[in-house]
């Protein structure tokens, strides 16, 4: 259906007038235009598009304010159309609102303005009052991490400093002296992981850079962790490629990448007959980086206990009784975050959890000329990949 | 080739504009100016996707934002064949105004399509997945997460719209 320019007549200005065999359209769009009979005059005021149905009915009355015409939106007119009961005719009655229509975009783009201001205000105000619970609560539960230990050695010591009667066996002894030191190196780690924490909170983590062979550093840590007590029944795997994959990046902080990773799938995994955590390296072969992947058979977690754990001091319900102040999987997002990377990680309840750890492929490099990667470790080495 | 009108509806400041400027001229500016009344914009498009494509027109209207809705924005639905409803996920509450402007759109145009833009994707990783189920079990609509600032999901969404509109053979 197409609408006949004929029936338009305007009392603002000529929409169109009938010269002999041809319609003459003037200053719909900016510009002057000639239509002839039988093209459709929608085609230069769009607005009449869709308005085919009502514009054929009876008694048409549409009123539209502020619609804005002209090449770039800025003529706004008020418009109405009606059928003519007299004559059949439609009406297209267009009023010039562009002072009204200014006095009222400055009103508006005020008051959304401000709107939008208060909404961003509301926003950093309920921003700063988590902040504030947020470290509250990192206070309690610094205090609460230190507390524990700090009775141990208090307690410990106390009781080895016991004379007379009731003095410690010489047999108990070694027992009392294994706690103390225990707890010392888990302060000692906490205080090491609270000074990264909060350098990396003021900007202050820096890394060392050079090139290094990923390999060389997952294998030595795999060592590492199949010495550690709480790797005893678990299967450590490495799944290492063909040749050395380089990366320039801090080999101490990679390794505490792993070591956290490594650390946090070994609680998960702790107690099941099959308990299984593989350690992957991949090269840039894709384009993609090289990763890191850690990945473990154990309990698992839901999106809202990951959601905890990615948060300093997070202990996910899952992982309330295991030992550690939750403050290793922050440090491992801060530290990838420096070596222009990123951590995703894929889990579901009972299904195990995979970390893998991407790096930016900018820091590829060719692995330093002396490979140490496998030496002295069982690990498995895996073909490179087709490309 | 026909001619169809969609309206975009939405709370101020959600990013309207910004979608249909980013749709229709592929262009975006970060300063922040109010529309008034009603902004036209026609756009010639092909749905590449169809088997054979298909070439359609549309006339975008882009509508002056409003928390809720109005007499006035009620007489810019007139002969709208679809409609895309448009939110800001950055926002505390982006829902309520797509409620409102949903809820006068499929008063006003019952049974016409309407695909939901979850605006600002790239200011935001919030998903809302129990909204979004609720809005699709509700409108049998699309939803986009959407970003003005980089094109993310911006075409496909009219096409989408576009694809609705032609199915029901308006």
């Amino acid at each position: 259906m197409t609408l006949d320019p004929a029936l338009l007549i305007d009392t603002l200005g000529i929409v169109a007038i009938r010269l002999d065999d041809d319609l003459c359209v003037a200053e719909i769009c900016g510009e002057e235009e000639t239509l002839a009979i039988g093209d459709d005059i929608r085609e230069a005021m769009p607005v009449l598009y869709g308005l085919e149905d009502e514009l054929a009915g009876p008694a048409v009355d549409l009123t539209m304010p502020f619609i804005q015409t002209g090449r770039n939106n800025d003529e706004p007119v008020s418009l109405s159309i009606r059928r003519d009961p007299a004559t059949g005719a439609l009406w297209l009655l267009r009023r010039d609102v562009r002072e009204e229509s200014e006095i009222h975009r400055q009103l508006v783009q005020n008051h959304n303005s401000l709107s939008l201001a208060q909404a961003e205000l509301v926003k950093a105000r309920d921003a700063a009052q988590d902040a504030d619970r947020t470290k509250t609560a990192f206070l309690a539960n610094v205090s609460h991490e230190l507390r524990t230990p700090l009775h141990v050695i208090i307690g410990g010591a106390s009781i080895l400093s016991r004379t007379g009667a009731r003095r410690l066996d010489i047999d108990e002894v070694p027992e009392y002296a294994r706690d103390i030191h225990e707890s010392g190196i888990l302060l000692l780690q906490l205080v090491d992981d609270l000074i990264d924490l909060s350098r990396s909170e003021t900007g202050d983590l820096s890394i060392y850079e050079e090139a290094c062979d990923l390999c060389a550093v997952a294998s030595g840590i795999v060592s590492l962790c199949r010495e550690l007590p709480e790797a005893r029944g678990t299967r450590i795997e490495a799944v290492l490629p063909e040749n050395p994959v380089g990366l320039m990046g801090d080999a101490r902080r990679i390794k505490q990448v792993l070591l956290n990773l490594i650390s946090n799938a070994l609680k998960a995994v702790a107690g099941r007959t099959d308990a299984t955590v593989t350690i992957t390296v991949a090269s840039d072969s894709d384009g993609g980086g090289p990763r890191l992947t850690v990945a473990d058979n154990g309990l698992g977690m839901t999106p809202e206990d990951l959601a905890v754990a990615r948060k300093p001091f997070g202990q996910p319900r899952a992982a309330v009784r295991a030992k550690g102040a939750g403050l290793g999987l922050a440090i491992v997002h801060r530290l990838v975050e420096l070596h222009g990377g990123g951590v995703e990680i894929e889990t579901a309840p009972n299904r195990g959890l995979t970390a893998t750890v991407t790096f930016d492929p900018a820091r590829s490099r060719p692995a330093p000329a002396v490979p140490q990667s496998a030496k002295g470790s069982s690990v498995t080495r895996t073909s490179p990949s087709p490309t | 080739m026909k001619t169809y009108k969609i309206v975009v509806l939405g709370d101020f400041g959600v990013g309207k504009t910004s979608l249909i400027r980013r749709y229709v001229l592929d262009d975006f500016s970060e300063a922040y100016r109010a529309t008034i009344g009603v902004h036209l914009y026609k756009h010639l498009d092909t749905l590449a996707t169809a088997r054979p494509p298909v070439q359609v027109s549309l006339v975008v209207w882009d509508i002056e934002g409003a928390p809720l809705p109005d007499d006035r924005t009620r007489g810019y639905l007139v002969g709208a064949s679809g409609a895309i409803v448009v939110g800001d996920l950055t926002r505390a509450d982006p829902f309520t105004a797509m409620w409102e402007a949903a809820d006068m759109f499929e008063e006003a145009r019952a049974g016409r399509p309407i695909c939901f833009a979850l605006n600002k994707s790239d200011a935001s990783a919030a998903e809302h997945p129990e909204t979004v189920k609720r809005m699709v079990r509700r409108y049998d609509c699309s939803v986009f997460r959407t970003s003005a600032l980089t094109g993310d999901s911006v075409s496909p969404m009219f096409h989408a719209l576009a694809r609705a509109i032609l199915s029901l053979g308006l």
